[in-house]
């Protein structure tokens, strides 16, 4: 096992310096040239050249440049400029890391819920209905699901703020930075998504039904309360508030966008676990069918879900990009876009290695767990 | 001696062809009978029929209904009614945009485009990955780690992004958008995929008994690797098209491609000139290619879901 680990980090590695090769090559076989834009003269264009180091041979940059990533150094931003690209991004990441987690959260649960009611009851209006919802919100042209959103929440029904991140006159004189209040709510959430996995953990044990159910939704309020009390207590519930209205319609949107193919995916999984012998043991045991159905066959169909889950954390800059450009929501989307159009080539390397670097993570992370998750998979020899 | 011997061996050819094409057919009917039963596929096998039916009409219509001058999708104009842009009528069936460019052309010959990029985009990719992803699951060693090396990184890229990238250069053209999909999904996950179920292929036993019997490579490649990649190439190349389609709408749409026309483009267009917080703004230009885009993906998305029940047996109701 450490053996495999090992060697799935090595390879993980080695794809890297390549992704990292593969990404300046593309960017530097653009002519792009940011000094071109400056209008104060050959002399000044050569020292902002000198200056950026743009003056080196392309191999020198490259190894300069692969030199300080492999020291967590991103280098230096062309459009604003004495500012660290890495200072940049994180600066902006925790909005992004905001409405994307929890719209991930949020639209696997829905996505493997309702994969799981389809997949048990073929045939029918139940499951012609979702699947076509669920596959029709899933094609949908995003900017335009957005439109429509702000159009029909945003403006007609006038329910939701929309186009800003947040209410300017609400924030006017306010304690604390836009930036560490989302730090403290992403915070918030992974704490309440912790409390919320150990109060499930912990009511498993209960055999009752009822007593179980009871139990989970009392522990559900409690961390509510909990939660509440804490932030009403510091004093910038109201900022919080303001954060999470104008959070809803995006969030909304993404969840619509992406709920549909988890579904789809968790209800082929789950279609094919059903013909396992376990299940047919588990029937003729007696078990009710929603137990089977939780327990026995979700369980084991929730793999494919993962690997998805992993295979996706790429796309997820796309996706910010097209949310965050529909609902002006000021965050890594607007970064990339500056960068694109300033021709900031740190930047945009920065941003695409750093995703990618998370996406190689999380695909590690992905091969350790499966063979947790599932022991027939064994790496011994197979690889 | 050697003419007749050689009009038999003819004859035997004919006869093993014909045998072999009336096994196909009977193929072919078991799984058209399987997909035609699922009430989905249908829909949306009916569908791309009358998109594909859209995409061959504009140029008929250009010929014989429409007056060149008013329909044209790029410049044309309709003088008679004033202003633009018009809400539907009899005349202009989806109504014109603010140039005064019939909106029904325009997605009539937008679907000739999403059309291509789609299916260019698929048979890319799905040439790719069928080909290194069976390589490197087939023959292993050193050819599988330098596949799978190229995979690992293109795994990490997403297209749009690059694409987005390479348009501040130079303006996309729709075969471009199409090609770079195409690659990129190719090499990245779905070669992955396509690796692993070809290891799965490899050691089922009637693989080792075609060998037993005398089968070289080529034979085995042919007649038992590649049938059973079939069903996962074929929903690789439909969730291919989708992706592609999204993707040239998406790049349309942030105004990175070429002056051709695209759903996206017409997005953009309506977008533009929406006159917002009037609800009789422009839906009639917005609407169109927006549903077009949802329901062009939906339907090759349904297909492909009911292809894979065809071909995964384990889906299936009975």
């Amino acid at each position: 096992m450490f053996k495999f680990i090992i060697r799935r980090v090595v390879r993980a590695f080695v794809a890297l310096i390549l992704f990292q090769s593969l990404l300046f090559t593309l960017i530097h076989a653009l002519p792009y040239d940011v000094t071109a834009f400056t209008l104060a003269g050959p002399s000044w264009r050569e020292f902002m050249q000198r200056q950026l180091g743009l003056d080196l041979p392309l191999w020198t940059q490259y190894f300069r440049w692969l030199g300080k990533f492999l020291q967590f150094d991103l280098g230096v931003s062309f459009q604003n400029w004495p500012a660290s690209v890495s200072q940049i991004l994180f600066s902006r990441i925790s909005r992004t890391l905001l409405l994307f987690f929890s719209a991930a959260i949020l639209a696997y649960l829905l996505g493997i819920w309702l994969g799981k009611v389809i997949a048990w009851r073929r045939g029918g209006w139940v499951e012609f209905g979702v699947t076509l919802g669920g596959v029709a919100t899933y094609t949908s042209f995003a900017p335009w699901l957005g439109f429509v959103m702000i159009n029909i929440f945003g403006w007609y029904l006038g329910w939701l703020p929309y186009q800003r991140l947040v209410n300017p006159n609400v924030w006017f004189n306010a304690p604390v930075m836009i930036d560490s209040l989302l730090a403290r709510m992403v915070v918030t959430c992974v704490i309440a998504c912790g409390a919320f996995l150990v109060v499930r953990r912990a009511s498993q044990s209960i055999k009752t039904n009822h007593w179980r159910w009871t139990s989970q939704a009392g522990g559900i309020v409690i961390i509510g309360f909990g939660i509440g009390a804490w932030w009403s207590r510091s004093g910038l519930s109201y900022l919080a508030l303001d954060v999470l209205a104008h959070l809803t319609l995006p969030l909304a949107t993404v969840v619509l966008l992406s709920f549909g193919e988890t579904m789809m995916i968790m209800r082929a999984a789950m279609l094919e676990t059903k013909h396992e012998d376990y299940v047919l043991t588990a029937r003729a045991k007696g078990l009710p069918d929603q137990v089977i159905r939780d327990r026995h066959v979700a369980r084991n169909a929730i793999l494919p879900v993962i690997t998805r889950l992993a295979l996706n954390l790429p796309f997820i800059l796309v996706g910010s990009l097209v949310i965050e450009r529909v609902f002006m929501w000021q965050a890594m989307g607007e970064i990339i876009f500056n960068a694109i159009e300033y021709q900031d080539i740190p930047v945009i390397l920065g941003i695409l290695s750093m995703v990618g670097i998370l996406a190689l993570i999380a695909h590690i992370l992905l091969d350790i767990l499966y063979t947790y998750l599932d022991p027939r998979v064994r790496y011994i020899g197979v690889e | 001696m050697l003419e007749e011997g050689s009009k038999v061996s003819t004859r035997e050819k004919l006869r093993t062809y014909l045998l072999h094409r009336w096994v196909h057919r009977r193929w072919f009917y078991t799984h058209w009978d399987l997909f035609i039963q699922q009430p989905l596929g249908r829909l949306g096998l009916i569908m791309i029929f009358i998109f594909g039916l859209m995409a061959l009409s504009h140029p008929i219509l250009m010929k014989t209904l429409w007056h060149p001058t008013i329909f044209d999708p790029f410049v044309g104009f309709d003088t008679a009614i004033m202003p633009h842009p018009t809400t539907p009528s009899w005349r202009h069936l989806l109504g014109t945009d603010n140039f005064g460019r019939d909106v029904l052309s325009q997605l009539l010959i937008s679907t000739q485009t999403s059309f291509s990029v789609g299916i260019i985009a698929a048979i890319i990719a799905v040439t790719i990955s069928t080909l290194l992803g069976g390589m490197a699951g087939y023959f292993g060693g050193v050819i599988d780690a330098i596949i799978m090396g190229i995979s690992d990184v293109f795994v990490l890229l997403p297209a749009p992004i690059l694409l987005l990238i390479f348009g501040l250069l130079f303006r996309l053209e729709w075969p471009m958008v199409a090609i770079a999909y195409g690659i990129v999904t190719g090499l990245g996950g779905q070669t992955i995929v396509v690796k692993s179920h070809t290891l799965k292929i490899k050691v089922k036993p009637f693989i080792e008994a075609a060998r037993a019997a005398g089968g070289g490579g080529g034979h085995i490649i042919r007649k038992h690797i590649l049938p059973g990649l079939l069903s996962l190439t074929i929903v690789h190349a439909v969730f291919t098209v989708v992706g592609a389609v999204l993707t040239e709408s998406l790049l349309s749409y942030f105004g990175r491609t070429r002056y051709y026309l695209s759903w996206g483009t017409m997005i953009w267009i309506g977008q533009q000139t929406f006159r917002w917080f009037t609800l009789e703004g422009q839906w009639h230009v917005i609407l169109p290619p927006a549903l077009a885009i949802m329901l062009f993906c939906s339907a090759f998305y349904l297909v492909g879901r009911a292809l894979d029940e065809v071909f995964n047996p384990q889906l299936r109701v009975r």
